[in-house]
């Protein structure tokens, strides 16, 4: 027993270590310099580090030089066995509202240890509410709109099941 | 107190601190080795400054001065020019042959030539619309055509069966001006997809460095090509904006829709090119 207690105690010395020291800005900066090398940008106003989370606030997404989306904050979650991405607020250039939703409120991606291979996604805006997952292993993602709202101009890449529209690709 | 200072809790406190510390030093080494230190920010484009300005002179309060209209600049069709030649009706749509400025071109219905849109076709005639009257051309008995323009509303308009086709304007030249129809630009403007239809626009790069746009591919036939552009012509400016950035193209896209006249320097060869156009 005192075996268990004191393995358990080294467990949890571990975890919250790793996460109390984690370089999380640093570990931001590595991803904007991989998304660099794809022409894709960010810049926010401010970077607020916590315990075990990471904020960006007013979000500018660049693609090629040009700010295409601004999101008002962005938070990174992880205690290493459940992780989250939440968005508040991606607005996207007008130019583009003739090719996708003008605005997404609230946009979710969890992943949990329960299920290692599966990232959900949960979001709302104007093209209704939207839940479905990512599977990292069969390489697919299905994303069902549970309440449609304006999505003319994303229907021709959605198809039509006994639920409803649903979004589904492989990659 | 006494417990603290018991010889097993402070080897288990400086036991847990060094675990602490070796876990830091792990981290300080991954964020040294592998990690960037750096926030990597999109610079300001500093290029993209217009080269200069089209401004109004007028002052808001006084009257603006009558638009004088150039008479070869207006389309101002006659239904007249056209010649029908040939007519076929199939159940879904009607397509014609007809003459116009001595060449022969085919349309379909929908299309529009010298401002008149194809409506439909009978046995022996060929109905054509513009500004809501119609115009009923007959067939051509031997290379002579007659058209009736009279009494728009009086003459049944048969029904379009493809409604979702999009008619778009024409680039003509009247008269050494070249003239954009809006319709057109508007459909490009919310149709980006068909721009790269008709035209291939690539990145000149010096290194890593983009140092502008060159026209790759000009469709033939296509209103690109009857603006005068072509293949390997490198675009300077558009509207006195300088194109040597996405962002400065982009910039030009997202307000095309609101402009008047459209002004085009190209790079041919050596020689460099304005290119003028009127949007009506």
């Amino acid at each position: 027993m005192q075996m268990v207690k004191k393995s358990a105690l080294i467990f949890l010395a571990v975890w919250f270590g790793v996460l109390l020291f984690m370089p999380k800005a640093e570990l931001y900066y590595t991803l904007e310099k991989t998304l660099a090398e794809q022409d894709i940008k960010l810049n926010e106003k401010s970077i607020d580090e916590g315990l075990f989370s990471l904020t960006l606030k007013d979000v500018t997404v660049y693609v090629k030089g040009i700010a295409l989306a601004n999101i008002e904050e962005l938070d990174f979650f992880t205690v290493l066995f459940y992780s989250s991405l939440d968005l508040v607020n991606l607005q996207v250039d007008e130019a583009l509202h003739a090719k996708v939703p003008a605005l997404t409120k609230e946009a979710d991606f969890t992943h949990s240890i329960i299920a290692p291979f599966t990232v959900s996604i949960d979001a709302n805006g104007t093209f209704g509410m939207v839940e479905g997952e990512m599977n990292i292993m069969d390489k697919a993602v299905h994303i069902d709109f549970d309440k449609v709202g304006d999505i003319s101009m994303i229907q021709p890449y959605l198809k039509k099941g006994e639920k409803g529209w649903f979004y589904e690709k492989s990659f | 107190m006494k417990n603290l200072f018991k010889p097993e809790m402070l080897k288990v406190l400086v036991g847990a601190l060094t675990f602490l510390l070796i876990l830091k030093l792990l981290w300080f080494v991954v964020q040294i080795v592998w990690l960037s230190p750096l926030d990597i920010d999109q610079e300001e484009d500093q290029s993209s400054k217009a080269l200069y300005y089209r401004v109004k002179l007028t002052p808001n309060n006084i009257a603006a001065p009558q638009k004088v209209t150039k008479p070869v600049k207006k389309i101002t069709g006659s239904i007249k020019e056209i010649k029908l030649l040939a007519i076929y009706n199939a159940s879904d749509i009607s397509v014609v042959t007809v003459e116009y400025k001595s060449k022969s071109k085919v349309l379909g219905t929908g299309d529009v030539i010298n401002g008149f849109t194809l409506e439909g076709a009978g046995s022996n005639f060929a109905m054509f619309s513009k500004d809501d009257r119609n115009y009923k051309v007959m067939l051509a008995k031997n290379g002579k055509a007659s058209s009736n323009t009279s009494s728009i509303r009086e003459v049944p308009t048969p029904k379009r069966q493809n409604t979702e086709k999009k008619v778009l304007g024409e680039v003509t030249n009247e008269g050494g001006a070249r003239i954009i129809d809006r319709s057109l630009l508007e459909h490009y403007a919310d149709n980006m997809e068909d721009i790269y239809k008709n035209i291939g626009i690539a990145e000149i790069k010096d290194g890593k460095d983009l140092k502008g746009f060159k026209i790759n591919f000009v469709r033939k036939d296509s209103p690109f090509a009857k603006l005068g552009i072509r293949r390997n012509d490198v675009i300077k400016s558009i509207n006195g904006q300088e194109i040597k950035s996405y962002n400065a193209a982009f910039g030009v896209y997202k307000n095309i829709k609101n402009v008047d006249n459209l002004s085009l320097v190209i790079m041919r060869g050596k020689e460099e090119m304005e290119l003028e156009y009127e949007i009506n």
